[in-house]
């Protein structure tokens, strides 16, 4: 968390990998971590970031104003959906793949839509991939929530082996102490939910800005 | 064929080139009006850029929400105003907390933080009413969500021109899995520095009037705008029968050639909604104009339908409005079905010169006038092909009149 660098991911194509952001790498290489190979190709994917390539982007931004031409390689490497694509070429996945951004809200949202992927097609894993590294720095001070570079990914399924989990949503107003521990600004929810996941004495978590609270517990 | 739930469009808004008026969008539509379609001379320099710029005035988003002030999100508020009936009763009879909303963008508001960096370089400082949730895609639904006060989930998909589309499968699955009871999806895209000059460099827009599947084709026109529809769980009217998605494992910025990718989205489409090719009354194209689109999409609509699909791309009229395009064209082929009576439907012509490219499979494109006759239940179908290969069709239907 918030350190510099990120994975070498070795096992991207050098071709791949030469163009492949900070973002990409750091996403990808929990991606193939987190999937088994033989599944790596047969997965539907969720990929989540709230930033995405801003920090990238900002140079094309920067060109722009300055009325220089833009490197379509770099344009190419910031779209929302470049780890989806990078995914899709590296591993020779043909399924279907959603990139998302939900504000405060991207991990318990990117959760919620591998759910509506297992509602199209129950029989299919789903693998969510969600990260983000440091946004441009003049957009920094902007942000409502504390920065970390990190990615994650789940593996998930209505059966079989591995953690169960239940899920649910609820809405309206929350009544203050009755959430779990919840610094402002907080963490990134995705890091609250491994935090959580790895500390089996709580039973459930609660996560969400607002009216929304997203409910996890272990079944 | 899966057991669905029901899955009603409800309701539809949009804001395009053609305008913002129903009435106004589907005249432009059935005369295939090339005309609104303006030349730009500030989005890439040294070159004048023909562009489907939204031209009627936009509303001001309130101060209250000031922070997702954007043009991205005005053009959403202008359709959501016009469906603000629609979305108050809603919201009385299913409740905020049943509410989602999904929204798809590709540029959310990045013309907003170009004029911001702008005035950075010229001043040192961002410019004043700048915020983040104008920039951060997740933002496009927020503001929607903030707007309306709806309690239920929210948040933005981007997957390049296939955003759209893949926002109203998400919403049927919202329903399906019984989260909302009614969602609030679309898409809204801005003509900005990033995409226009991005596409110039990849070298895929055109210097001339769109043009697809002409021999003459040069390339995508952009245009921008807002497609939104109400999503509920209920039988009868304009339904989404069926989504067909896949990806292409092939190249970041290029479709397949062989067009395998965009195959098979729509045969899945199809099994999706229980449905055979001969079902189909209408495809509407992805139709971008760009040589490789046109030739792998034709070469796939043939393999899955015949040369005898009534067909035809809406991109020449309003251009490629990119994570908007999948929820508008949805919403054109919605306008299609809720304006059927007596039988017959009006098909949206293919705008273009004419000139048939003898390298391209055979497609049946709709000359202006043309009408289909049809019994029972119709069913029209809307490609949306995205970069980086991600693929969403969808099926519309319902029993005439709906």
């Amino acid at each position: 968390m918030g350190c510099e660098g990120s994975p070498d991911a070795r096992f991207l194509p050098p071709m791949l990998r030469r163009r492949c952001t900070a973002l990409s790498k750091a996403m990808l290489h929990v991606a193939f971590e987190g999937c088994p190979a033989e599944e790596r190709s047969e997965v539907r994917t969720v990929f989540a970031s709230r930033h995405g390539e801003n920090k990238e982007s900002f140079p094309l931004f920067e060109s722009i104003a300055k009325g220089q031409p833009l490197s379509p390689a770099k344009f190419t490497h910031t779209v929302h959906n470049a780890q989806a694509g990078l995914f899709s070429i590296a591993s020779g996945n043909r399924q279907a793949s959603s990139s998302l951004s939900g504000e405060r809200d991207t991990f318990a949202t990117a959760f919620l839509e591998a759910l509506t992927h297992l509602e199209r097609e129950p029989g299919r894993s789903v693998l969510v991939v969600t990260g983000d590294v440091a946004i441009a720095p003049l957009f920094a001070p902007l942000l409502d929530e504390r920065e970390a570079a990190y990615a994650v990914a789940l593996l998930l399924a209505w059966n079989g082996e591995g953690t169960k989990l239940g899920f649910e949503l609820a809405s309206g107003t929350k009544e203050r102490g009755s959430r779990g521990p919840s610094p402002d600004p907080a963490w990134p929810q995705a890091l609250e939910f491994v935090r959580w996941l790895h500390d089996e004495g709580t039973p459930r978590l609660e996560l969400g800005v607002g009216p929304r609270t997203f409910c996890w517990q272990r079944a | 064929m899966r057991e669905h739930a029901p899955c009603r469009l409800r309701a539809l808004g949009m804001v395009n080139a053609l305008g913002a008026l129903s009435d106004e969008i589907w005249q432009g539509l059935l005369a295939g009006d090339q005309s609104r379609l303006t030349w730009r001379d500030d989005l890439v320099p040294g070159r004048s850029l023909l562009v489907g710029e939204v031209r009627s005035p936009l509303p001001e988003i309130p101060s209250a929400l000031r922070r997702y002030r954007c043009r991205n999100n005005a053009l959403s508020l202008a359709v959501l105003l016009g469906l603000e009936a629609e979305l108050a009763a809603v919201i009385a009879e299913v409740g905020r907390g049943r509410v989602g909303v999904v929204m798809g963008t590709s540029t959310s508001g990045v013309s907003d933080a170009e004029a911001a960096l702008c005035h950075n370089a010229a001043h040192g400082v961002l410019a004043p009413g700048f915020d983040y949730p104008q920039l951060e895609f997740g933002g496009a639904a927020g503001f929607v969500a903030a707007y309306l006060g709806s309690e239920g989930p929210v948040y933005t998909l981007s997957t390049a021109c296939s955003s759209g589309a893949r926002a109203l499968a998400s919403a049927r699955s919202l329903l399906a899995l019984g989260v909302c009871d009614a969602v609030v999806a679309g898409a809204t895209d801005t003509l900005c520095g990033l995409t226009t000059n991005g596409f110039c460099a990849l070298q895929a827009v055109s210097d001339e009037l769109p043009n697809p599947m002409s021999a003459n084709r040069k390339g995508l026109t952009l245009g921008e705008g807002s497609a939104i529809l109400l999503v509920t769980r209920e039988e009868g009217g304009i339904q989404l029968e069926g989504v067909g998605e896949s990806s292409e494992a092939h190249h970041m910025s290029a479709p397949d050639p062989a067009g395998g990718g965009a195959e098979n989205a729509m045969r899945e489409a199809l099994r999706d909604a229980g449905l055979t090719p001969a079902d189909i009354a209408y495809v509407n194209l992805h139709g971008t104009g760009t040589p490789l689109n046109d030739a792998m999409e034709s070469a796939a609509v043939v393999r899955v339908f015949g040369e005898q699909v009534p067909a035809s791309s809406t991109k020449a009229l309003v251009g490629h409005t990119l994570g908007a395009a999948g929820a508008m064209e949805a919403g054109f082929c919605w306008m299609m079905l809720a304006r059927a009576s007596d039988g017959q439907i009006a098909l949206l012509p293919h705008a273009w010169d004419g000139r048939r490219d003898p390298a391209l499979a055979r497609l049946r494109l709709v000359d202006k006038g043309e009408r289909a006759r049809v019994e029972g239940r119709v069913h029209l179908l809307t490609n949306s092909f995205g970069f980086g290969g991600n693929n969403c069709v969808l099926v519309l239907g319902g029993e005439l009149p709906c």
